[in-house]
């Protein structure tokens, strides 16, 4: 018995294995245009590799400053008065690890367009392809995580925001 | 008389007091390369890698990094009322709006059509 599941289960593998093959094959003609414009391709690679460490220090450098030079110290501002601070020190914990899913996300992308600008695309344009599609992939996945920043950086203002309107009106 | 005694002290060393400075050198030698493997394990597992852009290939932006652009930080310390909350507002809203000024990573550039290889007609 469990020879007949180990055996389906390598079954199975080797046909998924086959369709992803199938699905990531290119015909002659594309190939053919991969190789012909392998060294323009490799140049703007290139360039965009540095474009995007570029982008990745500069906004890094904003993000990080958010929470540990603003939010940090409000919410320990107003923990020091004994004041509520659980709305934005939840907006905050959310706001730090949306940073680190950014700075994950970041590093897979970067090693993935790097290990593609390292694959000769004359010898092997098949998975030059597939490693530029899964670089893609991952480059959109960084976008999301920053759309999800700028997401939080609003709802931390919207928190102080609440903040302040209770604040007033317990004040009164 | 004193010449027997030294031979017979050199008889009586080991091979390893022999060779005290060889090993002496293996043993750095090993500690400087175990050392050097950590820390290059941890410069890319870190992350650190991807920011340093001293490596070869980031040179033409290296020059271009912000260095300007300071945030100027919230005092953790001092009394809560309306004006400090406004303070911070003020302070946060005008950072807010330079961190948001940049959809960093839109776009596509790497797709196919765009890297001139033309293949999204990819067999599915």
């Amino acid at each position: 018995m469990f020879i007949a599941v180990a055996a389906m289960t390598v079954l199975l593998g080797l046909t998924a294995q086959s369709v992803h093959a199938q699905s990531t094959s290119l015909t002659q003609d594309q190939i053919e245009r991969i190789r012909t414009n392998c060294t323009s391709t490799k140049s703007t690679l290139n360039q965009l590799h540095a474009s995007d460490a570029l982008l990745r220090v500069n906004r890094g450098q904003v993000y990080e400053s958010m929470a540990s030079r603003l939010m940090d110290p409000f919410n320990s501002r107003l923990g020091n008065n004994r004041l509520d601070a659980k709305a934005t020190s939840v907006v905050t914990s959310g706001y730090r690890g949306a940073l680190d899913t950014f700075r994950s996300n970041y590093k897979s992308y970067e090693e993935k367009l790097s290990s593609a600008i390292r694959i000769d695309c004359t010898e092997q344009p098949e998975s030059f392809y597939r490693t530029i599609e899964e670089a893609r992939t991952l480059r959109s996945k960084v976008h999301d995580d920053v759309i999800k920043l700028h997401r939080y950086i609003d709802d931390y203002r919207t928190a102080v925001g609440d903040f302040l309107l209770n604040y007033e009106r317990l004040s009164e | 008389m004193a010449e027997p005694t030294i031979v017979q002290a050199d008889e009586n060393m080991t091979f390893w007091d022999k060779h005290r400075i060889s090993l002496l050198l293996i043993i750095t030698v090993l500690v400087a390369l175990t050392l050097t493997v950590v820390s290059m394990f941890a410069y890319n597992a870190s992350g650190t890698a991807q920011l340093d852009l001293s490596r070869p290939g980031y040179l033409s932006v290296s020059d271009k990094v912000d260095r300007t652009d300071k945030i100027t930080e919230y005092s953790a310390y001092g009394s809560v009322n309306k004006d400090s909350i406004n303070e911070f507002t003020k302070l946060y809203d005008e950072q807010a709006a330079k961190a948001k000024a940049v959809d960093a990573f839109n776009g596509d550039p790497l797709n196919p059509e765009v890297l001139e290889f033309g293949v999204s007609n990819v067999s599915e």
